[in-house]
């Protein structure tokens, strides 16, 4: 049967729900053409959703995982109970096809006649297909804080458990009865960005002790590695940013908040990457209010004299205001 | 190469009216939202005197957090309705970018919230009117650069765009001339061989704003009772849902006024205040809307040239050897040439005035030489409203893209001096 791409998303921050993916399929489910485009298709973009063309029921979504880091252990290319998750998620929903397509770990069918008729329902799942990426790559998590949940350890899994978040980068879960920790090596590219993520961390920590957060898992960070971190490759040790520790408690995983702290867990490196470029943002917005200040002070310093002509010397702040310099041109 | 170029591009159309995002290789926006932005100015015009003693901390937390809180797009709409607490900024004035600080937070939200990416994966292709100055262009590098730590950015000129988008619907003509009516501006930009000709753009003040704003006038003078309130956004929905463009004005009122059930609709909506429901009528202002691109004088006394005969105009200063290329080649792009009809009103009149000219210059030259008929074409495509987007999908998603892109190296070995220009790449030609 043929298939053709009816849509790709890049799914490297979003572990989490790429909106943008349910949202094209219930555009397909209700009855939009797509046409193929004749770009290249990509070997390794991240999700891709296809159409048969002779049964508009009939998806397929392959998705592509970050490559693994050498001390993270993959089954056939997916993280430890990945399958189970799957199926557990979605049911009768999809079938996943072994092999999957090539250049993907994970390939899937969905089958759009098997949705529930309810308008809500059907739409939650909607969001959860498109949300497969978490579902897959948390799947070792969800297992290890099941656990948890119930004070006992998963048997087949090591002491320390590196689960792959970004690409050649982990994360690192140390199960016990009664508590887990999660340890979060962070990296950033950019130099400000380091700088950034590191006092924000520390900020973190210290508002973690704030009196309204006492339920919360406590959380540490430190410069140097944690000593959980002793047994992993000296590779996986090198954080620019610190590391991050997390101690989860079976209260923090009763019930319906196990989705919750997975979740949470799994995003945690967007959440701080976010929240960085949300300060260098704000950062921008104060600079340019005080130098607008600042050159509102030059301007009424200025002489009399020189405030009806266009001098030379306003035009070297054009840079600055660059609302001035159009208006003088008269855009 | 790295990992950024084997990942789909983000690629941002932003318009006055609406932005445009989604991921190259896609065949639509994932997103199409309200270019605005609601800001909490509460605490920007305190004075600093106020601010005393122990109290400074707490006003100065409580300013960091009012410039922390802000929504975009549809959800920056409902908030500024609901509440005072939040102004509407529009960070993108007749195609141009009006205010960096919303434009800045305006992106962060696309980026985060929308496409849900991490920048520092993807390239990112952006857009610009043709009439943007390069400083513009040299600010939204550094914001791409610095803020998002993008490893390459392009920007592309929107009709250039325009252009590519017809690409997959013919064979690859990239000699064309895009007429571009968005909401904030009205552009006819003749292109040869993927290159602008700057000097024969020709830009009217006339654009899809200004038609809801006469749609919006004509009921109101007619004594519709629509809510004051909510009286531009029904003109809008009005102009959306029932508009047309017709071929002859006064045959067009006669009709209307011979079949009134036929020709004149309802609106119904509720009244934000009070919830109760009202009703009025939608009759002339069906035509009359975009009637004001081919007869301007019934909206503004300033400007009087229709549309064709700007297009003509603009045919004409270009030079002389690409014109036949560039009647034959007329795209239309931006959501106001949506209206029914629009391409086929807009061809006959362009037609009407090549072939008197030709008729005069036959005669003039004696009934002995015959000059060649000029092919008028204006050719319609079924993705016009996202033509610009849709046009960068396609570009951003071919492997020359990528060498095209000014990188993050390049920017911190040159400076943003480098966005200033973007070349042309093959794909575009
Ligand atoms: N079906 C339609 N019929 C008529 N007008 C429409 C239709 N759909 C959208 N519009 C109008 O098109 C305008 C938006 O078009 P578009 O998104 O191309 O503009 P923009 O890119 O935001 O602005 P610009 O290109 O001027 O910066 C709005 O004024 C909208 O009301
Ligand atoms: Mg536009």
């Amino acid at each position: 049967m043929m298939f053709v791409t009816i849509f790709r998303s890049p799914g490297s921050l979003d572990l989490s729900l790429s909106l943008s993916l349910s949202l094209s399929l219930s555009l397909w489910l209700h009855g939009w053409k797509y046409k193929k485009i004749n770009g290249v298709c990509k070997s390794n973009s991240q999700n891709i959703l296809q159409a048969s063309l002779k049964n508009p029921q009939l998806l397929l979504l392959s998705v592509s995982l970050p490559t693994p880091p050498s001390e993270t252990v993959f089954f056939g290319g997916l993280p430890l109970g990945a399958i189970e998750a799957i199926k557990a998620a979605y049911g009768v929903l999809v079938q996943i096809l072994d092999p999957p397509r090539d250049g993907f770990n994970l390939t899937v069918k969905l089958n759009l006649s098997k949705l529930p008729p309810d308008e809500e329902y059907r739409h939650a799942l909607l969001v959860k297909i498109a949300s497969v990426r978490e579902v897959v790559l948390g799947a070792p998590l969800r297992i290890v804080l099941k656990h948890l949940a119930s004070r006992t350890v998963a048997p087949d899994i090591g002491q320390l458990v590196a689960l792959v978040h970004r690409p050649k980068e982990s994360f690192f879960v140390v199960p016990q009865t009664e508590k887990v920790t999660v340890l979060f090596p962070m990296r950033f590219k950019d130099s400000i960005d380091t700088i950034l993520a590191t006092s924000f961390l520390q900020e973190f920590v210290e508002a973690r002790r704030t009196a309204g957060l006492n339920n919360a898992p406590s959380c540490l960070w430190s410069h140097s590695p944690p000593l959980e971190l002793k047994g992993a490759p000296v590779e996986a040790l090198s954080a620019n940013a610190g590391f991050v520790s997390f101690v989860i408690f079976p209260r923090h995983v009763e019930g319906k908040k196990l989705d919750r702290t997975v979740w949470s867990l799994s995003t945690f490196h967007a959440y701080v990457s976010y929240h960085v470029k949300c300060s260098e943002g704000f950062m921008h917005t104060r600079m340019r209010r005080r130098v607008e200040s600042l050159i509102q002070a030059l301007d009424r310093a200025k002489p009399d004299s020189e405030k009806t002509k266009k001098s030379a010397q306003s035009r070297s702040f054009k840079r600055l205001s660059l609302k001035e310099a159009r208006s003088s041109k008269n855009l | 190469m790295d990992a950024a170029t084997s990942r789909p591009a983000v690629v941002i159309d932003n318009g006055t009216g609406y932005t445009k995002m989604g991921f190259a290789g896609n065949v639509e926006p994932c997103f199409t939202s309200p270019t605005v932005v609601a800001v909490n100015e509460s605490f920007i015009n305190q004075p600093r005197s106020s601010v005393k003693g122990s109290n400074w901390l707490a006003q100065h937390s409580a300013g960091v957090m009012a410039d922390l809180d802000f929504f975009i797009g549809d959800e920056a709409l409902s908030r500024s309705r609901s509440s005072n607490t939040y102004n509407l900024s529009y960070p993108i004035r007749h195609g141009q970018v009006d205010n960096w600080d919303t434009m800045e937070r305006f992106w962060q939200q696309c980026i985060f919230n929308y496409l849900r990416c991490d920048p520092e994966d993807h390239y990112f292709l952006l857009t610009e009117s043709p009439l943007t100055a390069p400083e513009s262009r040299e600010y939204t590098g550094e914001i791409m650069f610095e803020t998002f730590n993008v490893p390459g950015l392009y920007i592309a000129v929107q009709p250039v765009l325009a252009l590519a988008a017809g690409y997959t619907t013919s064979k690859c003509e990239m000699t064309g001339v895009v007429v571009d009516v968005g909401d904030g501006a009205t552009h006819v930009v003749p292109v040869a061989d993927g290159y602008v000709i700057g000097s024969s753009i020709k830009s009217i003040p006339i654009s899809g704003k200004d038609v809801t704003l006469f749609i919006q006038q004509l009921m109101r003078e007619r004594g519709e009772h629509v809510p004051p309130e909510d009286s531009f956004e029904v003109a809008r929905n009005v102009k959306e849902t029932h508009c047309y463009t017709c071929s002859d004005i006064v045959k067009e009122f006669n009709k209307h006024d011979k079949e009134p059930a036929k020709y004149i609709k309802q609106w119904r909506g509720i009244k934000p205040k009070t919830g109760a429901p009202y009703s009025c009528d939608i009759s002339y202002e069906r035509f009359l809307g975009p009637e004001v691109f081919f007869n301007p004088e019934i909206y503004s006394s300033d400007f009087t040239t229709p549309l064709p005969a700007v297009i003509d105009k603009c045919i004409q200063s270009a030079p002389i050897d690409t014109r036949r290329a560039l009647y034959k080649n007329i795209v239309l792009s931006g959501g106001s040439t949506m209206f029914k009809d629009f391409h086929r009103r807009l061809q006959r009149d362009l037609k009407k005035i090549v072939d008197a000219r030709v008729l005069a210059s036959d005669t003039r030259l004696g009934g002995d030489v015959k000059s060649q008929p000029v092919e008028v074409n204006v050719v319609s495509h079924p993705i016009q409203r996202y033509a610009v987007w849709f046009g960068g999908s396609v570009l951003a998603s071919t492997p020359e893209f990528f060498a095209a892109c000014h990188t993050k190296a390049e920017y911190e070995e040159y400076g943003a001096s480098i966005c200033r220009t973007n070349p042309v790449f093959k794909g575009m030609y």
